[in-house]
């Protein structure tokens, strides 16, 4: 394979004198992503993981449209009916759409990773994800009255979309003048970027104490309920976990808001005490993701994505507060091509 | 059951894949009678046989055990070559060491191989793919594994296609007709950096049909186009997801 190095350097051997035009290790060295680039890398690499994972051959059958069909229960009538009627649209043709679904989130993946088509991507990406976010998910079940952090709310797929936002790959700073305190900051502006955090956590912080997870037993359920599938460890994790939240429902979900909440604040505090919240809105979203979401359920088959744990980190990523100005690396859109 | 037409556009794929990689063997580069990396278009040959053969229940090939065995010596080869770079480079050398994805991709090849093969002795079913249903759901006994390998490899596709990228913008390349050679000094760069990747990027940019300075460069042949340093990465990213593919539907 000539694109791996000791070809090259073999060819290299064999015209020493050419190589010398090419011994640019500087330029090497700068090729690698700035941390905007590598948190979209990390969004493509999601995505692509979202398409084939709905290659998955439950995905063909009826039992897909009945899954999206079953997220209309509980909302409004306006949001509900356009969903039945998209989940009947699947049901007809279960191949050829779920065949367009899986390729439609395979090629974002490709294209947030291709520096080429980052930009396009990340739009239709937006537009996607809040399809999605609708017609699939149910807004997530925040208007059904069963959200939850810990089963996903407000609906992972909306998180795309935020990510999307977030990491639009901009010269500027958001301010236009000052470097941007976080990478969150760059497209939309420190304010802006800080009251989006507010919103996301604050909100976790609300749907962790609405009245179907305070009941005595509601997070003992939900997470004992994820156990069935998964492999011996995973289940051994949400059984431990179920364990502690056996008729602690209360307890639990006022605790879990409390941190969300100090998470909330977090980012308009001082730099060290902001990427102490960033690390907390981290550990605490790797906790969910793995003893509340069993990795969005991959490993028993039947998932669409990994839920909304991992995106969770890399947001919480996209807000870690920096201690240098940021590197202005060129934008990967095609002007540089 | 996913539809037979789908599993088909793979196999096909992998045929494509396996296709180019032996033309890139049978070529080589004029001046040396083996290229330093024919070992990786082997591999890439028998990958692409053995997944295309897996994926379409028309294809038949050698026998799922046989290719465990085949692909262990694979891995067993590449892991020789890691070693080999950790002790020149130190541990570094798994950031840049270029070898690292393909041990990956053989010892993904020994698990899936090795899960079908255990699955249909489990069920005393001859299998001829996928297609037939030797490769469904629930067919990966260590899931775990499974999902460690499919999100390597859905990473390492992304990564290979940003660094496509990344040296098409950065490298400022000489006109076509200068041969492709800056691996010495690139593979050596940044510490997190498959340096095969990007070296073999940035020579592809050079000699690339899509390079900046094509339209004022002599017309490629198709020996060219073949030995392009893109083909090849754009290889390992379709064997790569089309390997989670087939890792994911068996999970």
């Amino acid at each position: 394979m000539v694109s791996d190095s000791t070809a090259l350097a073999g060819g290299a051997r064999a015209s020493g004198a050419r190589a010398s035009a090419w011994a640019e290790p500087a330029t090497a060295r700068a090729q690698l992503p700035d941390a905007r680039r590598w948190l979209q890398l990390g969004l493509a690499a999601i995505w692509l993981l979202d398409g084939i994972l709905q290659y998955q051959s439950f995905m063909f059958t009826k039992g897909f449209s009945q899954m999206l069909a079953g997220t209309a229960a509980g909302n409004p009538a306006v949001i509900a009916d356009p969903i039945t009627w998209a989940a009947r649209l699947v049901a007809d043709q279960p191949v050829a759409t779920n065949a367009a679904f899986a390729t439609i989130q395979v090629l974002l993946g490709l294209g947030i990773a291709s520096r080429r088509a980052v930009k396009i991507t990340l739009a239709a990406s937006i537009v996607w994800s809040l399809a999605v976010w609708w017609f699939g998910e149910g807004l997530g079940g925040v208007l059904a009255g069963g959200a939850s952090p810990v089963n996903g709310a407000p609906g992972a797929v909306i998180l795309y979309a935020l990510l999307a936002v977030l990491l639009w790959p901009v010269d500027g700073n958001g301010d236009g003048a000052r470097p941007a305190p976080f990478v969150a900051a760059r497209p939309v502006g420190p304010a802006a970027a800080r009251a989006v955090w507010l919103v996301l956590w604050g909100s976790l912080a609300y749907f962790a104490v609405i009245a179907a997870n305070r009941t005595a037993q509601g997070l003992h359920d939900m997470v004992a309920g994820m156990a069935s599938g998964e492999p011996g460890w995973l289940a051994a994790i949400n059984r431990g976990a179920a364990s502690l939240l056996d008729h602690q429902g209360l307890a639990a979900s006022i605790v879990l808001a409390v941190l969300l909440a100090i998470i909330a604040a977090g980012v308009f505090l001082p730099p060290p005490l902001a990427r102490a919240a960033v690390v907390l809105a981290i550990v605490l979203a790797l906790v969910i993701w793995v003893a509340g979401q069993d990795l969005g359920g991959i490993l028993a088959g039947g998932a669409t994505d990994p839920n909304s744990g991992l995106l969770l980190v890399l947001v919480a990523l996209a807000y870690w507060p920096s201690t240098a100005r940021p590197a202005r690396t060129p934008e990967p859109q095609g002007e540089l091509a | 059951m996913i539809p037979a037409w789908i599993l088909d556009i793979f196999a096909a794929i992998m045929l494509v894949v396996a296709g180019l990689s032996a033309g890139r063997l049978a070529i080589g580069r004029p001046g040396s009678r083996v290229r330093p990396d024919s070992d990786i278009d082997a591999a890439h040959v028998l990958m692409g046989i053995a997944m295309a053969g897996a994926l379409a229940s028309s294809l038949h090939t050698v026998p799922n055990s046989a290719w465990v065995v085949v692909f262990a010596v694979v891995t067993a080869w590449f892991g020789w070559r890691v070693a080999a770079e950790v002790r020149v480079q130190g541990a570094a050398a798994l950031g840049t060491g270029h070898h690292l994805p393909h041990l990956v991709h053989g010892a993904a090849m020994v698990y899936m191989f090795a899960a079908v093969t255990a699955a249909a002795q489990g069920s005393g079913m001859g299998m001829s793919g996928m297609a037939a249903g030797s490769g469904s759901m629930g067919t990966l006994k260590v899931p775990t594994l499974g999902l460690a390998f499919i999100l390597f490899l859905a990473a390492w596709a992304v990564w290979d296609l940003d660094q496509i990228g990344s040296a098409h913008v950065r490298v400022r390349l000489p006109r076509l007709n200068v041969a492709p050679q800056p691996a010495v000094a690139l593979a050596t760069a940044g510490p997190a950096m498959p340096a095969g990747t990007v070296a073999g990027t940035a020579a592809g940019a050079a000699a690339g049909p899509a390079s900046s300075s094509s339209a004022s460069a002599p017309a490629e042949t198709a020996t060219d186009w073949l030995l392009d340093p893109r083909v090849a990465v754009a290889c390992r990213i379709a064997m790569g997801i089309t390997m989670a593919f087939m890792l994911v539907i068996m999970l």
